[in-house]
């Protein structure tokens, strides 16, 4: 009830593409505590509690994300109106498994979650989850996750958000990558009336790295947001961004992403890709990329490219006996599997391409 | 048998195919020849179903069937095929699953049955072999990279795929060396059927050395004006086409 007041508005700079009360205005709702189901690798996992170990509150207690970066601290600090909602997930010193943890969050009409993930690995320790967003119905999923990586330890993170296409998802990470840590994040969205996912990721060790990818699956009037900050704030760090977008119909795509160099952090390598695939006259893709340096021995790019699909190409496919639809499915996949083909789990990237066909052959 | 008649198409308002007749029946290779800008490929764009261009007389008719009412992909399943003069290149499609599905979508379409991934690989790789091409260059984006005279051959290899009933080939030879040449003509060669027409568009009389063509036409100012039998190849050779054009203004005025 305080999240509906504090709702950020599009007077914001960080949210001018994105009008989230208006979405939200479309559907009643009652707050309800969030379905998630986990597959394998238990032992990592317990319930986020009104009782939690020390090292949790610490992180909880911590301002996520910014606070003058983003000025919405409504979204980050939703989940403590719902203190019992989500789950924290501890990964010990030097922890290796092959095996990936799946993580299922289902949503149901007209409910409003606002679940808490911690997420926690320890030096040396690497995991991979897999988290899957689905549901029915018009439902609005405000999601905090905070990730704590340690020295030298690896967090993959797939999120493959097939939410309805009636709901509205918001997804605010925040990441802290200690020295030498990783945190590759692939972020496949095919759902949601409207989705914002925010990632803040705070490069705080020397060597640590993070690689931010996604592909954003636009249509009808849905509406894909993808807003993110990353600080350098320690010397010899990479971050990547690289991202695609397929904005059919009406829909609109937004990207927004900003790397912060700051002082100490010499030699930076910071990338910053977003490229996007405008199926119709009335889809929009809007993108503001952004370079704040305040060192002097950096290396930091951006590029953003966007365009229709290749109609030379079409016709030569067409010409072939390959059907229209299934042509421009083929461009569409060769665009996004810029993107896809760094995934290194053949199997996850196999789950990726299945999510991707089932959206094109929708479309 | 393709059956065209007083076809007429324009491009943005201006007029290119300005009534254009020729018919070739099955068995036969047709070449044409004209100048440059003559609209040679634009036939072989309308024939084939291309985007821009508007027919606003005639027909074309491939076995009884008019053909330019048809969405470019349908022309392909009744069996028509156009070796582009350009092939286009697209990243992030393989040739192997480029040829899968384009060979599978005419199959089906045909009512025969698909071919399974062993039984196309087993296709494409003798084809390669026929064509001198690499089984390497299988695994890379269709034309992405390829040489020009890699692009023409790559061409003539989906044709042989695709097994089409009708198949144009517009300048095929240029762009290619002179055992890339021989190589293509004997491709296409293979390819000559009872059942199967060919119209050869190209500039020189070189390829029509190893392609022997039952007739030759010259296609000027949107239409065929002038044709004739392998000869006429070897009297533009020698002479180009001055004599000929004048003579059709002349008729013409
Ligand atoms: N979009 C267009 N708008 C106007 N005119 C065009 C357009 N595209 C092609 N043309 C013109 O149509 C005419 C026929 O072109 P076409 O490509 O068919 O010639 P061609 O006989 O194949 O020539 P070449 O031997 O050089 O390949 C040319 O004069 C060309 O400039
Ligand atoms: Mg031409």
């Amino acid at each position: 009830m305080t999240l509906m007041k504090s709702l950020p508005t599009q007077k914001l700079e960080r949210w001018k593409y994105t009008n989230l009360p208006a979405r939200l205005k479309k559907f009643e709702r009652e707050i309800a505590t969030a379905e998630i189901t986990f597959d394998g690798l238990n032992d990592l996992i317990m319930p986020y509690t009104n009782d939690n170990p020390d090292w949790v509150n610490e992180i909880t207690s911590r301002s996520p994300a910014g606070e003058a970066q983003y000025k919405d601290m409504a979204l980050w600090t939703a989940a403590n109106d719902a203190p019992q909602d989500g789950y924290i997930i501890d990964v010990p010193v030097n922890y290796q498994t092959g095996k990936p943890l799946t993580m299922i969050m289902t949503g149901g009409n007209a409910e409003q979650v606002s679940p808490r993930f911690i997420i926690r690995l320890a030096r040396g320790a690497e995991l991979t989850l897999i988290e899957h967003q689905t549901g029915e119905g018009a439902y609005w999923n405000n999601a905090v996750m905070q990730i704590e990586i340690g020295d030298g330890a690896i967090f993959n993170h797939y999120r493959f958000q097939d939410n309805s296409h009636d709901a509205v998802m918001t997804v605010n990470t925040h990441a802290q990558i200690a020295r030498n840590g990783q945190y590759n994040a692939f972020t496949l969205t095919t759902g949601a009336s409207m989705s914002r996912n925010q990632i803040h990721a705070d490069l705080k060790g020397e060597g640590a790295a993070c690689y931010l990818n996604g592909v954003n699956l636009l249509d009808g009037k849905r509406l894909g947001d993808t807003t993110i900050t990353v600080e350098h704030q320690a010397p010899h760090c990479e971050s990547r961004q690289d991202y695609r977008s397929v904005v059919g119909d009406q829909a609109t795509g937004v990207f927004q992403g900003k790397v912060h160099v700051h002082q100490i952090a010499q030699q930076t390598d910071g990338y910053q890709l977003s490229n996007s695939l405008l199926l119709s006259q009335q889809a929009t893709m809007n993108t503001k990329p952004e370079l704040e340096i305040y060192a002097d021995d950096v290396k930091c790019s951006h590029g953003t490219t966007s365009g229709m699909l290749d109609k030379d190409a079409l016709f030569y496919l067409q010409a072939r006996g390959i059907p229209k639809a299934q042509a421009r499915a083929l461009l569409i996949q060769a665009f996004i599997s810029e993107v896809t083909e760094q995934i290194t789990h053949d199997d996850i990237r196999e789950q990726a391409t299945a999510i991707i066909e089932k959206w094109l052959t929708a479309l | 048998m393709i059956k065209i008649e007083n076809l007429k198409a324009e491009i943005d308002g201006t007029e290119i195919l300005k009534g254009l007749d020729l018919t070739i029946n099955n068995g036969e290779v047709h070449a044409v020849m004209g100048p440059n800008g003559a609209g040679k490929s634009t036939l072989s764009y309308v024939l084939a179903g291309r985007d821009g261009y508007e027919v606003t007389a005639g027909s074309a008719e491939l076995d009884g069937e008019n053909i330019l009412e048809m969405e470019a992909e349908e022309r392909a399943a009744a069996g028509l095929f156009l070796a582009f003069q350009y092939p286009v290149e697209i990243p992030g499609v393989q040739m192997t699953t480029f040829l899968k599905t384009a060979l599978n979508a005419v199959r089906q379409a045909r009512g025969e049955e698909e071919l399974d991934a062993i039984g196309l690989l087993k296709l494409m790789k003798s084809t390669c072999k026929n064509l001198g091409i690499s089984d390497e260059m299988m695994k890379r984006a269709v034309n992405v990279g390829f040489s020009g005279g890699e692009k023409k051959r790559n061409e003539v290899l989906q044709m042989a795929m695709l097994e089409p009933k009708f198949a144009v080939l517009d300048e095929t030879d240029s762009g290619l060396d002179i055992d890339a040449l021989r190589i293509v003509a004997d491709g296409v060669n293979a390819l000559r059927a009872k059942e199967r027409s060919f119209l050869v568009i190209t500039h020189y009389q070189r390829l029509l050395d190893y392609i022997k063509p039952d007739y030759v036409h010259v296609l000027a100012d949107g239409k065929i004006i002038k044709s004739g039998g392998p000869e006429l190849a070897h009297e533009l050779e020698e002479k180009g086409y001055a004599e000929i054009l004048s003579t059709y203004e002349k008729e013409a005025a």
